[in-house]
């Protein structure tokens, strides 16, 4: 049974939040989130990822007042340290201005009007609409200094803890920008939290965007990044899915322009008792237009993972060219993989591939390694390693590349100790 | 320096090598040759140590130790060194990276200290001019993406660096150009030395033209079914294969 979020308790913990403005969409958002119940493993696309312990969280945590834990401020000047960035802190659902200098910048804010923000269309953007405080936006008009880095880093050392996340990018026509989303957690208490950016792309403008999850053990987060592509439109997306107990991520594509093109690639390492969730749709609307994914992951111990690439080629997209890829490395013969690509195409003249692979480490490539004098766990490694690295190194923002292939190996390192392989 | 006496082998329950002796001195150079399925490859891989391959009699030693007891790695660091007749690709590992691993592996062996990255560099570049190799390709995948020639120059290059005590080099001269061919056979030669050995595995007698045998063996299902000098190489070619079957089963 998916535990219920009452109504009453949720109007209440959104009274006492800033922002009367938003009084109004937060009502839409239990509105919503009461109208479409939060998704049990019955509906299709949460078959495989059950998030009846989040909502039970979320209800206990509603019941007990919403408290909202102190911000894990070590756990954010390390985070902030490692890249030099224009950086928006969100903790625990509030915006922490202090740590904050973006907010510095023309276009950054908090937002103040519901029209500001799109109406909730699921439960989970209803629950986010709810329950949210701080709904930041960015409207990037000319070239920043810096990459705009996001820090989602929630904390749950004294008690279990939820939290809402919402921002609403948009890029004028002709600009860029560069965006890195972190997402950290701390404490031995139960976190769940429930993030929601879109970014709109307008004509001939362009996005890189790096998102790195590195939740506590223990941690759950579900997270949505809608993109909107006008004509000519590019962006590029990376994606590491690192930590969390459970984490599931969907990404919607919607080129609604011509010339537009779409780079999503991602990689996630689960072990032991991790389950990671990536859901991926791309709206192709106009033609021609590309979009290439690759996702890979790697799993050991009883470790679960999902992927789903969902390419939709509308009627009259003609010259859309998609591509999807997954694969998956199982360290350990107890990991499980559901892989799924779909194709949908209603229009005549397009270009589309996918595949799927699971599989183990090459046994040649470990022979000719240990030929070569590498002791057999050693070569696991750098093949494991190797793995990956084939797709962070197409990780948009250079300088994030070696942030993003320290933090796979350190994941990596934790998991094989845990499994002792 | 290499001892094999009366060895057995087999893999997936199927013997391949059906009694092989042979004893390989250092400073020598000694070609095995032979028609397909005769064994070439097995004995090269289970000098290197594949688990693949069952020994089920049979001994091989390395400067008096047993060699069957060691790991692939062991061997390696030991100083044994296969060239692969085909090189494995590996995406995502680069090239510097694999040779600087192994050239480590091998001096953490002999209890001598990391190899400095600038000195490193400096003898790989030597190495790869020497072989006529660009320095990209240091930078490059482990032969990801490499023509048949440039992956039989990479694993001369290991070889260069990793200056084995013995090297077997497995049909390294197929699919090679001409230029390629010079090369490789230049590496070879470069490595010839009193206290190396080393043992061609080859179908063909093209490479002996460039690196001069002082040993030619034949095999013939499992067995040496003769031995000889450089000589012995010039009649194979002239006279095929069936000649020595043919000769072993009189």
């Amino acid at each position: 049974m998916m535990p219920e979020l009452p109504v009453d308790r949720l109007a209440a913990v959104a009274a006492a939040l800033p922002h009367e403005s938003l009084a109004g969409f937060r009502e839409a958002g239990r509105t919503a989130l009461a109208r479409h119940g939060l998704p049990t493993t019955r509906v299709e696309d949460w078959k495989y990822t059950d998030l009846a312990d989040a909502a039970e969280l979320s209800r206990a945590w509603l019941a007990a007042g919403a408290p909202v834990d102190a911000p894990d401020a070590e756990r954010i000047r390390e985070a902030q340290g490692r890249f030099d960035a224009h950086w928006l802190v969100i903790a625990n659902g509030a915006l922490l201005e202090d740590y904050s200098d973006a907010l510095s910048l023309p276009g950054v804010g908090v937002v103040a009007a519901a029209d500001e923000l799109s109406a909730p269309r699921d439960a989970l953007g209803g629950l986010n609409a709810a329950l949210v405080r701080d709904p930041i936006r960015v409207r990037v008009t000319e070239p920043l200094a810096k990459p705009l880095a996001l820090l989602v880093a929630d904390s749950a050392a004294t008690s279990a803890g939820t939290a809402q996340v919402r921002v609403a990018l948009a890029v004028d026509s002709g600009a860029s920008v560069q965006v890195f989303e972190q997402q950290v957690s701390s404490g031995d208490h139960g976190h769940y939290s429930n993030v929601l950016v879109e970014l709109d792309l307008a004509a001939n403008s362009g996005c890189d965007y790096v998102r790195l999850q590195q939740r506590a053990t223990g941690h759950s987060q579900t997270a949505r990044l809608n993109v909107r592509l006008d004509r000519d439109a590019r962006f590029h997306y990376f994606g590491a899915d690192l930590g969390g107990q459970l984490s599931r991520h969907d990404l919607a594509i919607n080129i609604a322009g011509r010339g537009a093109s779409a780079t999503l690639n991602g990689v996630y390492v689960a072990g032991p008792g991790q389950h990671v969730d990536n859901h991926t749709r791309t709206d192709h609307r106009f033609g021609p237009a590309s979009s290439r994914q690759e996702y890979r992951g790697i799993l050991a111990g009883r470790a679960r993972a999902v992927w789903n690439g969902k390419a939709i080629v509308h009627a009259g997209a003609d010259g859309t060219d998609a591509e999807q890829a997954n694969h998956n490395l199982l360290l350990t013969e107890q990991a499980e993989v559901d892989a799924k690509p779909e194709l949908e195409i209603y229009a005549d003249d397009v270009k589309c591939a996918h595949g799927t692979t699971v599989g183990h480490l090459d046994e040649r490539a470990l022979y000719y390694l240990r030929t070569r004098g590498i002791g057999r766990q050693r070569a696991r490694r750098i093949l494991t390693r190797a793995f990956a690295a084939t797709v962070v190194d197409t990780a948009p923002i250079e300088a994030l590349r070696e942030v993003i292939g320290e933090a796979v190996e350190a994941r990596l390192r934790d998991i094989t100790a845990e499994i002792g392989a | 320096m290499l001892d094999i006496k009366d060895l057995h082998a087999t893999i997936g329950g199927n013997e391949i090598l059906r009694g092989l002796s042979l004893a390989v001195g250092a400073g020598e150079v000694h070609a095995i040759m032979g028609p397909n399925g005769s064994g070439k490859s097995t004995l090269a891989q289970v000098i290197a140590g594949h688990e693949d391959y069952e020994v089920t009699a049979g001994s091989v030693q390395f400067e008096g130790h047993d060699l069957l007891e060691l790991a692939p790695e062991e061997r390696a660091r030991e100083g044994i060194f296969l060239g692969f007749q085909y090189p494995v690709e590996i995406p995502g590992v680069n090239n510097a990276y694999l040779l600087k691993a192994a050239v480590n592996a091998k001096r953490q062996h002999e209890g001598k200290d990391e190899i400095d990255a600038f000195e490193f560099l400096k003898l790989a570049r030597e190495k790869m001019a020497a072989l006529g190799m660009d320095p990209k390709f240091l930078n490059r995948g482990v032969n990801e993406g490499f023509s048949g020639g440039e992956k039989k120059r990479n694993e001369i290059l290991q070889m260069a660096m990793l200056e084995p005590k013995l090297a077997v080099l497995d049909e390294t001269d197929s699919g090679l150009d001409i230029d390629a061919l010079k090369a490789v056979a230049e590496g070879v030669n470069a490595l010839r030395s009193p206290d190396r050995a080393i043992v061609l595995v080859t179908h063909y007698q093209r490479l002996l033209d460039y690196v001069e045998p002082d040993h030619v063996h034949v095999l013939s299902e499992g067995r040496i079914v003769r031995s000889g000098d450089k000589s012995l190489a010039l009649e194979l070619e002239e006279k095929g294969y069936e000649w020595v079957r043919e000769a072993a089963n009189a």
